[in-house]
């Protein structure tokens, strides 16, 4: 077990490498200048100067690599050049509004996916059956930007029961603060939850004809005590591997979705960079979104090989 | 929906009556016919301004009505199509040549470093959402069409890689292989001629819906601006101008988004169906 465990992690350490190696070649290396990316085209020389020293960028790309690596692992981002403040700052200030996000989606995601992948599995061939899946086709179809201006029209513009959009910042109370969140993480629950549904549906229709379940119902078990203690118990394992693999889904997502609702979180932050050729910000951002997607898959695949000693073989 | 089951009178199912598919067929016909057409024929020019019929709902006139700049929305939508199918086409096309040819190449040398080095890669563009993609090169580039074609190919990239590879492996383990290492092919000559068009079918399951991915993927793109540009018209692009306005007239949000839905319900469900031919024994699981 330890064996395996330790060849995770190297093959964690050398991806992590290889994503901030990819990043930097494409932001710093690959635009020639990114002083005169972020400045413009009609930046004072003097101001290109300044820029490019403080960015560092009069020493080889090799050791200015190597320190934005150092800079990644004690937290040291560098300083955002449109907001004049740390880039780590900058990152906390707005993790304050996508982690509850997107916790709140995986919460939502779960809670409708998981019952409804029950029920279509419990009545497989039905109509209820049918619903499901039509319900999932069409979770998966509709893009989540869309469902959350839908949900703008219906419950903000039509019912005005939910704010259309922006965030008062939890120091205006919980209350309020997750009464904003709750559209934008229902729209980025939607694909997800049909995903679930979907995993769970065929996850417990495989787990049903096993014969532990056999076993379950012949000792007197009611169909409900063999659906929820045996059944989808086993049934949950491939549903976990979902949620962790459809993580970097959820962070493209929370992306779009903080825009549609002016929400300001990372998602909102990187695009905001990006318009002010904020190079700097942009680079850690990105390195952050894949670096949490590579950690989360690591995560599964480290749960998974605990679950399933025949993983950790291979 | 794959539930509903038809048989022919022998008690044969054809899979092709599945009512999912026939919908999924009809879908995606209804879009590429719209996209053709528009190359000939529109109601109206799709960039054309009409500023004194602004913001009209739908009527005989415009079916779609208008939006704030006076233009027919349904003509647009008709040209964003074009795009939509365009951007899918280019992205998908790329990820599965280029996915399928490093997931042949692995597949010959399994096991080997090179096998090794091409599904660690494979994984690892796993990081990379088709957003994040965009950014990073909207960052240095600027937004464009081509953008959002690079970024989501970079995404259908591995899928191909890991199916190709999996379904090759397994011809590579058919007696016909070893009669035609017998008759001396090199392993060029027997992935060419004996693999490819073997795992061919899977293969173009598997783009259907991948395509379905992309468009839904280049919507979000330019959604945010990272993808087709103005005044080319884009069913994403259409949505966020529609925000600003959709208060007083829902119906700009409602029917580019319809169209983004339709559309990739639809190869969703023609790639689902075509996936129940190649594999009937997936039908259960579904």
């Amino acid at each position: 077990m330890i064996g395996y465990i330790l060849r995770r992690l190297v093959a964690l350490g050398l991806t992590l490498f290889a994503a901030a190696l990819v990043i930097f070649v494409v932001l710093e290396i690959l635009p020639g200048d990114p002083a005169a990316v972020t400045l413009g085209l009609n930046a004072a020389p003097e101001a290109l100067a300044a820029l490019r020293a403080e960015m560092g960028l009069d020493k080889p790309a090799a050791l200015r690599f190597f320190l934005w690596l150092g800079g990644l692992v004690t937290g040291d981002l560098g300083q955002s050049y449109t907001y004049r403040v740390p880039v780590l700052q900058l990152i906390t200030e707005r993790m304050a509004v996508t982690l509850p996000l997107a916790l709140m989606a995986i919460a939502l995601a779960t809670a409708i996916g998981i019952p409804l992948g029950m029920l279509a599995a419990s009545r497989h061939g039905r109509l209820a059956d049918a619903g499901v899946m039509a319900f999932a086709q069409a979770g998966l179809a509709i893009p989540n930007f869309w469902f959350g201006l839908l949900l703008v029209l219906v419950f903000a513009v039509g019912l005005g029961w939910l704010p259309a959009g922006g965030f008062p910042g939890w120091q205006a109370g919980i209350g309020v603060s997750l009464k904003a969140l709750l559209m934008p993480a229902l729209a980025l629950a939607l694909p997800q939850a049909a995903i679930i549904a979907r995993v769970t549906r065929s996850s417990m229709l495989d787990t049903l004809q096993e014969d532990f379940v056999r076993t379950a119902r012949a000792k007197g078990l009611s169909e409900s005590t063999t659906m929820r203690r045996h059944a989808l118990r086993n049934a949950l394992i491939p549903v976990v591997t979902i949620l962790g693999l459809q993580f970097s889904v959820l962070i493209a997502g929370a992306i779009i979705i903080e825009n549609v609702f002016a929400l300001p979180g990372l998602g909102r932050l990187v695009f905001q960079a990006i318009a002010q050729h904020d190079l700097i910000v942009v680079k850690d951002l990105v390195m952050l979104f894949a670096g949490l997607a590579i950690l989360i898959n690591f995560a599964v695949e480290l749960l998974y090989g605990l679950i399933d000693p025949r993983l950790r073989q291979s | 929906m794959s539930a509903v089951e038809d048989k022919a009178p022998g008690g044969k199912r054809h899979w092709w009556l599945a009512p999912s598919f026939v919908i999924g067929v009809v879908l995606a016909t209804l879009v590429v016919a719209a996209a053709l057409l528009s190359y000939v024929w529109t109601p109206y020019q799709p960039t054309q301004m009409m500023i004194l019929n602004r913001l009209k709902g739908p009527s005989a006139a415009n079916w779609f009505g208008t939006d704030q700049f006076g233009r027919d929305v349904f003509s647009m939508i008709m040209v964003g199509a074009r795009n939509s199918l365009a951007v899918g086409l280019g992205a998908v096309g790329i990820g599965m040549v280029a996915g399928t040819t490093l997931g042949l190449v692995a597949s010959v040398r399994r096991d080997g470093i090179l096998d090794h080095i091409i599904m660690r890669t494979a994984d690892f563009t796993h990081a990379f959402p088709a957003v994040l993609t965009a950014i990073m090169m909207t960052a240095i580039a600027g937004p464009g069409m081509l953008n959002a074609i690079v970024a989501i190919a970079v995404l259908n990239l591995p899928y191909f890689a890991r199916l190709a590879r999996g379904a090759a492996l397994q011809v590579w383990a058919q007696d016909f292989i070893q009669a035609a290492r017998a008759a001396g092919l090199n392993n060029r000559q027997i992935t060419l001629r004996h693999v490819l068009p073997n795992i061919a079918g899977i293969l173009v399951v598997q783009a259907t819906i991948q395509f379905a991915l992309a468009v839904l993927a280049e919507a979000g793109l330019s959604y945010l601006g990272l993808g087709t540009q103005p005044p080319n018209p884009s069913w994403g692009r259409m949505l966020n101008e529609a925000q600003t306005f959709m208060a007083a007239q829902p119906w700009l949000a409602i029917f580019p988004g319809a169209a983004i839905a339709l559309t990739v319900l639809g190869f969703n469900l023609l790639g689902d169906g075509l996936r129940d031919a190649v594999d009937p024994r997936l039908r259960r699981a579904r």
